[in-house]
């Protein structure tokens, strides 16, 4: 069964996609570090130029991929040295690697995350290998209702785990699933909702729809930011990293590395909500002098450990039932789409170069990553006084490029600036974009699953609860949205009490 | 500010959701091999955003204020910064193919890093650099064709 793993480490250490990887974990450290910029906006922008170089598709999978390991590592930096977090997932790092770098640490704080960002990625890397494939033999058995139940149960726990405000996370995934619906109907040729433009009868392309959503909006998003106002940066000093402070935080580091691997394997769930979950959690467990938010080297240890973990965490659902783990996957199931390859659980024996490619590439990469990030990470910190001005020009060149290279004519690039106010105005009023991604992404599965679900039953409703599997999947969805609200209820009565 | 920024949305929404399900009752549909038909699925996803809606205008506020993140006096400086980089794009994205790639993404990017409070001369540098720069990386390094410009006697 993990005979996918040997031809894997044939594919992933061929020199291309040695070369790929290093490139994938050095941009992904890069666009972690800056501020604005996550995982999710690098993949978006550089997804079109690697469809366009001709790269093949597992290639292309570990470049994008390295980036998005990579990112959940650079995230640190800035977090640390600007209390400014790098991306979505570095945000609970601030929270004790700041206060370190005040206290003149910054260079084993640098060194410390970085160890615990390797352990908590290997130990996922390795639960995704042992997990993997048995979770797709299993799913070989889902049948149209299974899938249409399970994608329920991802939007969810999608809809609790992320964001403050599940009503605009559930708001955003319905959004997400009716730009899906654009074009041309698969089962019958229908036209929907397509306004007669004939660039619509495809369907709203998914790297325009990508690019504007996250590289345009965030250029307009940075027009309010001043972050070169904040605090000034802490110096660095010689990054890193003792056995003893090591050894001191190993019991935060497994922990938040077990939490972010379950976190990121949740559908819909990502690095954000596992960096806040295992922080939560040790500040419980190890916070007996209440040194947590004051420079505790476990509180920068944990939610480090659990974001690496999470972003391996979350290839799990993406590869054995194409169902993506968080928004970043999302886009790299996009990715793949673009190849025409679709991820689901005959993905290990139908394309074991692509599923063992990327795996094999996880456990290169990362090891790269932590050669990178310890030596490097003074270096990876001058990006950080890269000006906005110099920055958003970038964006604004890759975006162009990126979508120009796919469609060559004015209205994709005018469809994007579209799509990018729309995503500006949906973040003003408070919305995460992940949602609207992984609508996206999943709306076509879903309808299609539906649709065939009910053509087998000639229209029967019922034929969604009808399996076991079925009725587990609905009762997940229920549960994971119906416990928290009990929970937090019996909590308030006994705090009251 | 939160109530009346949710407010807003929810009856955007609405009218989004109207219009969504009046276009999928106007689709004609000559046959179906399934039951649900090409117009099921939107109907469902219509009658979700009406429900999701209207708990957005009734539930009591969160603690969010709105629009999030801008100060109140900025907010007219703000919304002119945010036109002017949408019409720098809009301009860039008429002249990539006439202007060809250079001189638009020099154009476009002087103008950028200019609303980004650059100031003139390193904007300009920035432009000259980045657009030399970035050409030589695409199409020398990563042969990528770009538009050369119909000024330039291309395409």
């Amino acid at each position: 069964m993990w005979d996918f793993l040997l031809q894997g480490f044939e594919v992933a250490l061929t020199p291309l996609n040695l070369g790929l990887a290093f490139i994938g974990a050095l941009l992904g450290t890069l666009f972690g570090a800056l501020p604005g910029i996550g995982p999710i906006n690098g993949i978006a922008i550089l997804m079109p130029l690697a469809y366009t170089l001709g790269l093949p598709a597992e290639s292309a999978l570990i470049l994008l991929a390295g980036i998005y390991t990579g990112a959940e590592y650079g995230g640190r930096i800035s977090s640390i040295l600007l209390n400014v977090p790098g991306d979505a997932g570095a945000v609970m790092t601030t929270l004790d690697g700041h206060p370190l770098a005040k206290k003149g640490l910054a260079g084993p704080a640098l060194g410390l995350s970085a160890v615990s960002s390797f352990i908590g990625a290997t130990i996922a890397i390795v639960g995704l290998t042992l997990f993997a494939p048995l979770l797709a033999a299993f799913a070989v058995n889902f049948g149209p209702a299974e899938y249409f139940a399970l994608m329920v149960f991802a939007f969810s726990s999608l809809s609790v785990m992320m964001g403050k405000d599940p009503i605009k996370t559930l708001i955003g995934a319905v959004l997400g699933v009716m730009l899906a619906t654009v074009g041309v109907d698969s089962g019958t040729g229908v036209m929907r909702f397509t306004g007669g433009m004939p660039e619509l009868y495809d369907g709203i392309d998914f790297v325009v729809l990508v690019i504007g959503m996250f590289a345009i909006s965030e250029i307009l998003l940075m027009l309010e930011h001043d972050l070169t106002k904040g605090g000034g940066m802490a110096p660095v000093g010689r990054v890193m990293v003792s056995m003893k402070e090591v050894m001191f935080c190993k019991g935060a580091i497994l922990r938040s590395s077990l939490i972010g691997f379950v976190i990121g394997v949740l559908p819909g769930t990502g690095a954000s909500v596992a960096g806040a979950v295992s922080y939560t959690t040790e500040k419980r467990i190890s916070d007996r002098e209440g040194t947590f938010g004051h420079g505790d080297m476990r509180g920068l240890a944990a939610p480090e450990a659990a974001n690496n973990a999470s972003a391996a965490g979350s290839f799990v659902p993406m590869l054995t039932l194409g169902i993506p783990g968080s928004g970043t996957t999302a886009i790299l199931l996009g990715a793949l789409m673009l190849y025409n390859i679709t991820p689901g659980p005959m993905l290990f024996t139908e394309q074991p170069r692509v599923a063992g490619g990327l795996i094999a590439s996880l456990y290169i990469g990362n090891v790269m990553l932590l050669l990178l990030n310890l030596p490097l990470a003074g270096l990876f910190a001058r990006v950080l006084t890269v000006p906005r001005w110099a920055l958003v020009p970038g964006i604004a060149l890759l975006a162009f490029v990126g979508v120009y290279q796919l469609h060559s004519d004015l209205m994709a690039i005018f469809l994007m600036l579209a799509i990018g106010v729309l995503g500006y105005v949906l973040r003003k009023f408070g919305f995460s974009l992940a949602p609207i991604v992984l609508g996206f992404v999943l709306g076509e599965l879903m309808e299609e699953n539906l649709r065939r679900a009910l053509a087998m039953s000639g229209g029967d409703v019922a034929v969604l609860f009808q399996s076991t599997l079925a009725i587990g999947l609905w009762c997940a969805a229920v549960a994971v949205v119906v416990v928290p609200l009990v929970v937090s209820g019996w909590k308030r009565r006994r705090a009251s009490a | 500010m939160t109530r009346l920024g949710d407010r807003l949305l929810g009856m955007i929404l609405l009218v989004l959701a109207a219009v969504y399900a009046a276009s999928t009752t106007q689709m004609e549909v000559p046959f179906s091999y399934d039951p649900l038909g090409p117009k099921g699925f939107p109907f469902v996803l219509a009658a979700l955003l009406v429900v999701l809606a209207v708990v957005l205008l009734l539930r009591p506020a969160l603690g969010e204020p709105w629009p999030r993140g801008v100060l109140l006096a900025k907010r007219g400086v703000l919304l002119a910064k945010v036109v002017a980089v949408l019409v720098v794009l809009t301009l860039y994205a008429l002249a990539f193919s006439s202007l060809g790639y250079l001189l638009s993404s020099a154009l476009a990017i002087f103008a950028l890093a200019w609303l980004f409070n650059a100031g003139s001369l390193k904007a300009l540098v920035c432009a000259v650099a980045m657009a030399l720069g970035s050409y030589a990386l695409f199409v020398y390094a990563l042969d990528i064709s770009l538009p050369v410009g119909q000024l330039f006697g291309g395409r």
